[in-house]
């Protein structure tokens, strides 16, 4: 599940990124990519629909950019989420 | 005051998805209403509409953008790259920042309003896409076309239901007169042969079963078209300059409002938005030779418009050529004004008024002649352009054959 999970993320950020899926790893950092604020509400949006979660907004606005650093915060974020909810249902 | 031409113009439509096709067919007088391809029709009472057909958007925009452009926002740029070209303009500095873009819509991006809420109401989803907003905003088609030209003058969208880019054009204009800027790329563009569309216009029971017959006694109503129309407007000055070609003179605007009701529409006004379009142009009425009318084919539009013609041209009237050639591309609500304009412009540069197409029958209320069916070569030094919205807001545009003084 774990390794699916880094897949999926790795994959649609390769799509997003148009970058080769062996170039993007757990230690990318986003802004090195290309990923810009458009992007990652595109990248989210799917991650959401993909997983069945609901990703927070950052609770200040001036943080959304330290949010998600690396590919790695996201597959962190992501498996919380999906634990969490795990417990819940 | 300044001399504004048209330099350039494009359009997509039913009648195809270029100028050459639309001039072509529009000059045939061949319709393109037909069946509902879109969506199932089912029990609708409304199954014809003017579809563009064999449209595919990935062929003409990468993928990331397109996820962000509504049909209606494709459209106008499809219309624009064709006016642009065809202009043979770039817009580099100074020239980017002494260009305007207003482009018109009735309603913008209704496809991705209906696709987001179909998810939300009918799929309960529990979220919509994230560029619902973008897509959706009717000024998206004016942003758009900024930044494939790298224009960064003047640039907003107009709204005014079916007057939409009559009111574009005209604002256009006043922009060029005042010394603003020196070019502008003005028109509308509109994709609204969507479910929800046709099902609310279906309720108001305006809607043709089918085919649009304007000003002919049988006549069933309107039919929804969607498409769009960009023209590239110049001082003369400044197309003289760069030796651009100059397909007509927009020589008049005249708008007016009605003050009556949202959707029953009034002559007075009407006819007001046509004395004011002569009167800018200081023109007298028999110098007028064709009209392009709003011709929506409803039971209201057409006897009152023809009733606004007589009230303005008096005795002249009868020996106008007026066709409306919705007959062919549809009502394409805010490109409509764009179109036809393009569809006078044709009429002007080919020395032949469009016809009426699906004429059956002479109504003894609408009296004038309507160039049934077949085009008609014929002398035209003016023609005029008529758009009047629901909610009684009207445009008029006078354009004149440039004979290169």
């Amino acid at each position: 599940m774990s390794d699916e999970i880094n897949n999926v993320i790795l994959d649609v950020l390769a799509k997003h990124t148009e970058m080769d899926r062996e170039k993007v790893s757990l230690d990318t950092r986003l802004n090195s990519v290309g990923v810009d604020s458009l992007m990652m509400v595109e990248i989210i949006f799917e991650l959401e629909e993909r997983f069945d979660i609901s990703i927070p907004d950052p609770e200040f606005v001036g943080q959304n950019n330290k949010q998600f650093e690396t590919v790695a915060d996201v597959v962190r974020v992501v498996k919380e989420l999906i634990e969490q909810q795990q417990k819940t249902s | 005051m300044k001399r504004i031409v048209v330099t350039g113009m494009g359009c997509i439509s039913a009648l195809g998805p270029d100028r050459a096709e639309f001039t072509r067919r529009l000059l045939n007088g061949e319709s393109g209403i037909g069946p509902i391809t879109f969506f199932d029709t089912g029990d609708s009472l409304v199954k014809v509409a003017a579809e563009v057909k064999d449209y595919d958007g990935s062929r003409l925009f990468p993928e990331k953008q397109l996820t962000q452009l509504d049909r209606f926002a494709q459209f106008a740029l499809v219309s624009a790259r064709e006016a642009v070209a065809d202009a043979g303009l770039e817009f580099k500095s100074p020239l980017s920042g002494r260009t305007a873009v207003v482009h018109g819509t009735g309603v913008g991006g209704q496809g991705t309003q209906e696709a987001g809420y179909h998810r939300m109401f009918a799929l309960n989803e529990k979220r919509i896409h994230p560029f619902t907003v973008p897509r959706l905003m009717p000024s998206a088609g004016a942003s758009w076309i900024s930044m494939e030209f790298g224009i960064t003058g003047p640039a907003f969208a107009t709204t005014s239901a079916c007057a939409s880019s009559g009111h574009a054009i005209g604002m256009a204009l006043l922009i060029l007169r005042s010394g603003m800027t020196d070019v502008a790329v003005t028109g509308g563009s509109e994709a609204c042969v969507t479910m929800g569309t046709i099902k609310a216009w279906e309720r108001l029971r305006v809607m043709a079963k089918d085919t649009c017959r304007p000003f002919c006694r049988t006549r069933g109503g309107m039919v929804i078209g969607e498409g769009a129309g960009t023209l590239i407007l110049e001082t003369l000055e400044h197309a003289q300059a760069r030796g651009a070609r100059i397909y007509a003179e927009l020589i008049g605007f005249g708008m007016s409002a009605d003050a009556h009701n949202l959707i029953q529409p009034l002559a007075e006004g009407a006819a007001r938005a046509m004395r004011a379009a002569l009167d800018d142009a200081g023109v007298s009425p028999d110098a007028v030779d064709y009209i392009n009318a709003h011709g929506t084919a409803t039971a209201q539009n057409d006897p009152t418009e023809t009733a606004a013609i007589h009230a303005v041209f008096g005795s002249h009237a009868k020996r106008l050529a007026v066709s409306s050639t919705k007959s062919m591309h549809g009502h394409t609500l805010g490109a409509s004004s764009a179109l036809e304009a393009i569809a006078a412009i044709v009429a002007l540069n080919n020395q032949t008024a469009p016809p009426t197409a699906n004429f059956r029958e002479p109504d003894p209320q609408c009296d004038l002649d309507y160039v049934p069916n077949t085009a008609r070569p014929m002398h035209i030094e003016v023609a005029l352009s008529n758009s009047f919205a629901f909610g009684g807001l009207n445009t008029a545009l006078l354009f004149r054959r440039y004979a290169g003084v």
